[in-house]
């Protein structure tokens, strides 16, 4: 049942990247801006995951912390570095959010050297055996798990509370939302909050199914997830989504079939390109 | 002198780069954050020709027309998306690029092409022509600001709808600057493979898309002089601090945030607002820096 | 008379909503049109429609004989149309000269690869600030539009669209946003040029103003053509009255 197994496979690291490309869409849905930099709290989620739970042995804690204090961390970024630039033309806060991004990179490198980090005890590392011959992992169904709980869980926050529909509101029209009371800047903050912890969830959570963290692990992700915004259509959650799993299991194939042709990251892009240029308004996206 | 004449070539080598990219994303707004896949295909069409034994100075249009097609395919296709999808887009251009070629044995695989042969020029010969070429190019670029071409280059960049609604053929106008600027791209690759004796897929990727337009971006987008300093001084600035090559990455990256944050129209700018206080002769073209 | 442009049974359907219905207008040359219409009634949409932006379900637009249905935008601005936009657009890092010589320079900027050839620009130069003279903004012609008022800005739009020697000038809301001073003066201006011998449609909410200047009004109202003629038959029309009751003043 190999089609089984890549099909599995696939959904697991495509939850991995819902997790990062929907900071990525929340934020660009809200502001315009395409935030790189995004995937350097990813890769700081993962080293908080791994120093908390080996200081602590919980991973349990690590992960509430690593979300808590990531989630900051992409708060104190818009402050720092997106604020001060929403008046430029795009391309300045782009390439802002990439040195901001290279930076974080070498900075990770530089404190905690180039060969990162491990779980001393890694949790979940058992495995149960669906049928014969396929094993999943505890950890990935959790990555599974946790990501469906926790999409759910905002899907019914941006829905059903106050400042769920607050925040719809600024992003479908922020003066309309601002002549109604709604504070922008609150909004803001919200926003980069729960997109960065989600990032730091999933670096968390990679950490576990590689037992590693180490400085460079954000860069594919981040190309990766650029693309997946840019193909679910620009500012839409639900396409991002669909591209996340879609990608994922497109490149669990992938690599199996064209392999020879394409390594493993190009085949995103050369995705990408071809459904550009079917639908330039990516999959889920309205009028261009 | 032997070092100078390696740090000079590097420079003009990186300048003409540099220039190119700023055609496209300077002149024309169209950012493009895959350009290092231009230098790439020139560089690999000219490394092998050289090892099948073509003059170094016939592989120099060869690689041109390589880039440029490549250019032309690419700027047909980015056509159809507009600004934030386009610099995805010509990032996506390039990881393709390297994918590809990280592949396909035909193109050395990871470990790339090695022993490509000399110029045939020796040192200071080969490093006149790539400042020959450098020169060539950026006397082009500022021929072409002042010409109508680089004025309706300007209204693009400025705003797209608004130059459609006045008559223009914005897509052709925007094909060729695409056309130009990777061609010459693909120059500047050709005369990279016979620098370096070396090309491999790590040369072009994203870092390498990433560092020429920092340098357009930091000189000043648009300005022809800003960019060539910028590129000058970028190009060499590893070499020159050798000292703290562990956190060059850090410094440049840091730089470049800097910059945006402080000053993002670039060197070209901060000079403009430097000498902003002489009363300045307002140029009814566009002849001068923005 | 001849006839300038004529949207021939142009239907607009966006999802379920049906923008503009079977809708058929003819433009003599030299007329001064104003088009008016509740809102939502689809003239954007029908602009849109005339200058390509929006392909119609149905129906078909000819300028001076000539199907554009389906021409790219800026082969219908070379074929003789104009439009200055009701959201101006100045170019923002040109002076305002340079935004008009831009427009003026239409037969120099056609071949792409030409124009990489051409540098004199003088006689644009020289056009461009006549026709700056011609709508009043001689004395702010090497300024940059960010500290412009929106009136001048307008009247930009209206020089730019006129360097492009137009068979059919169209003008989307001109005086929008204007105080009554200036959009009396921008509306004399138009009547002007009308009477210099420029055929224009304009769309435009100020009533009052529209009814100053121009001699024969077109009527839209939920997509459906509702009057053309006369202004004084027009605004008698107890259709279109209806159709403005408890919409409010323009």
């Amino acid at each position: 049942m190999l089609y089984l197994e890549l099909f599995i496979q696939g959904l697991v690291q495509g939850s991995i990247y819902a997790l990062i490309a929907l900071g990525l869409t929340l934020v660009y849905g809200l502001l315009r801006i395409l935030h790189v930099a995004h995937a350097a709290l990813f890769t700081l989620g993962g080293y908080i995951g791994v120093i908390v739970s080996n200081a602590t042995g919980s991973f349990t804690l690590a992960m509430i912390v690593a979300m808590l204090l990531v989630g900051f961390a992409g708060m104190l970024m818009y402050k720092l570095a997106y604020e001060p630039l929403l008046s430029q033309p795009p391309y300045v806060s782009l390439i802002a959010s990439i040195a901001l991004f290279i930076a974080s990179e070498e900075i990770f490198r530089i404190a905690f050297g180039p060969y990162g980090l491990s779980y001393q005890t890694p949790p979940l590392q058992g495995h149960i055996e669906l049928f014969s011959g396929f094993y999943l992992k505890y950890a990935e169904i959790l990555v599974m798990g946790l990501s469906t709980v926790l999409m759910i869980t905002l899907a019914w926050l941006s829905m059903r509370t106050r400042t769920g529909v607050a925040w719809r509101a600024t992003v479908t029209d922020p003066d309309m939302a601002r002549a109604f009371g709604v504070k922008i800047q609150n909004v803001r903050y919200l926003n980069f909050f729960i997109g960065s912890s989600f990032a730091a969830a999933a670096g968390v959570l990679v950490a576990l199914l590689n037992n590693l963290v180490e400085p460079t692990m954000g860069s594919v992700a981040s190309y990766k997830a650029l693309a997946i915004i840019v193909l679910g259509g620009l500012g839409s959650i639900r396409g991002t989504l669909i591209a996340a799993l879609l990608l994922g299991v497109l490149e669990s194939f992938g690599t199996i079939y064209i392999g020879h042709l394409l390594d493993r990251d190009a085949i995103a892009f050369a995705f990408l390109i071809l459904v550009l240029m079917i639908r330039p308004q990516g999959l889920m996206g309205g009028k261009l | 002198m032997s070092y100078e004449i390696t740090l000079m070539t590097t420079m003009a080598i990186s300048v003409l780069f540099a220039l190119s990219l700023n055609f496209i994303s300077g002149f024309c707004g169209q950012i493009s954050l895959g350009h290092a896949a231009f230098l790439g295909a020139g560089a690999y069409t000219s490394a092998m020709l050289s090892k099948a034994s073509v003059p170094f100075l016939l592989t120099i249009p060869a690689a041109a027309i390589c880039a440029a097609l490549l250019g032309a395919i690419i700027g047909l296709a980015s056509l159809r998306v507009r600004h934030d999808f386009l610099a995805i887009t010509t990032m996506g251009v390039g990881f393709l690029f390297v994918g590809i070629i990280r592949q396909q044995e035909f193109f050395g695989g990871e470990i790339g092409i090695a022993g490509i042969p000399s110029s045939g020029f020796g040192k200071v010969g080969f490093m006149l022509i790539c400042i020959g070429l450098a020169l060539t190019f950026a006397l082009f670029s500022l021929y072409v600001r002042r010409s109508w071409m680089g004025f309706v280059f300007k209204s693009i960049a400025d705003n797209e709808d608004v130059t459609r609604v006045l008559g223009i053929d914005v897509s052709r106008y925007k094909l060729i600057a695409f056309i130009i600027g990777t061609g010459t791209a693909g120059v500047a690759g050709a005369l990279y493979a016979h620098h370096f004796r070396f090309v491999g897929p790590d040369s072009f990727g994203f870092v390498e898309s990433v560092s020429v337009l920092a340098m357009v971006i930091v000189g000043g987008i648009g300005s022809v002089w800003g960019v060539i300093f910028a590129a000058a001084l970028l190009s060499v600035l590893p070499m020159l601090v050798q000292f703290i090559d562990d956190y060059k990455l850090l410094l440049y990256s840091g730089l470049l945030f800097a910059m945006m944050r402080f000053s993002p129209d670039g060197i070209a700018g901060l000079c403009n607002r430097l000498f902003s206080s002489i009363p300045r002769r307002v140029s009814a073209n566009n002849g001068d820096k923005r | 008379m001849t006839e300038i442009l004529h949207v021939s049974d142009v239907t607009v359907r966006f999802g379920g909503v049906c923008a503009v219905e079977n809708v058929d207008l003819r433009i003599n040359k030299g007329e001064l049109i104003g088009f008016i219409g509740p809102n939502g009634a689809g003239k954007t949409t029908l602009m849109r429609v005339i200058t390509g932006i929006v392909q119609p379900q149905q129906g078909r637009v000819l300028l001076e004989g000539v199907d554009i249905t389906h021409k790219a935008t800026h082969l219908r601005i070379r074929a003789g149309l104009a439009l200055a936009q009701q959201i101006v657009q100045p170019l923002r890092a040109l002076s305002l000269l340079d935004n008009v010589v831009l427009a003026c320079g239409g037969d120099k900027t056609r071949h792409a690869l030409k124009s990489m050839w051409i540098t004199d620009i003088k006689s644009e130069r020289k056009q461009a600030r006549e026709l700056l003279a011609r709508v009043g903004l001689s004395h702010v012609a090497d300024e940059l539009p960010g500290t412009m008022p929106l009136g001048y800005l307008k009247r930009l739009e209206v020089a730019r669209a006129l360097a492009l020697n137009p068979k059919l000038l169209l003008l989307d809301e001109p005086l929008a946003g204007l105080s009554q001073k200036e959009a009396a003066s921008l509306a004399d201006l138009i009547a002007k040029l009308n009477a210099d011998g420029q055929t224009i449609l304009l769309i435009e909410h100020n009533l009052r103003e529209v009814m100053r200047i121009c001699p024969t009004l077109y009527v839209q109202d939920n997509g459906k053509s509702l009057a053309f003629g006369k202004a004084e038959e027009v605004m008698s029309d107890s259709n279109v009255r209806n159709a403005y009751l408890g919409i409010g003043h323009a």
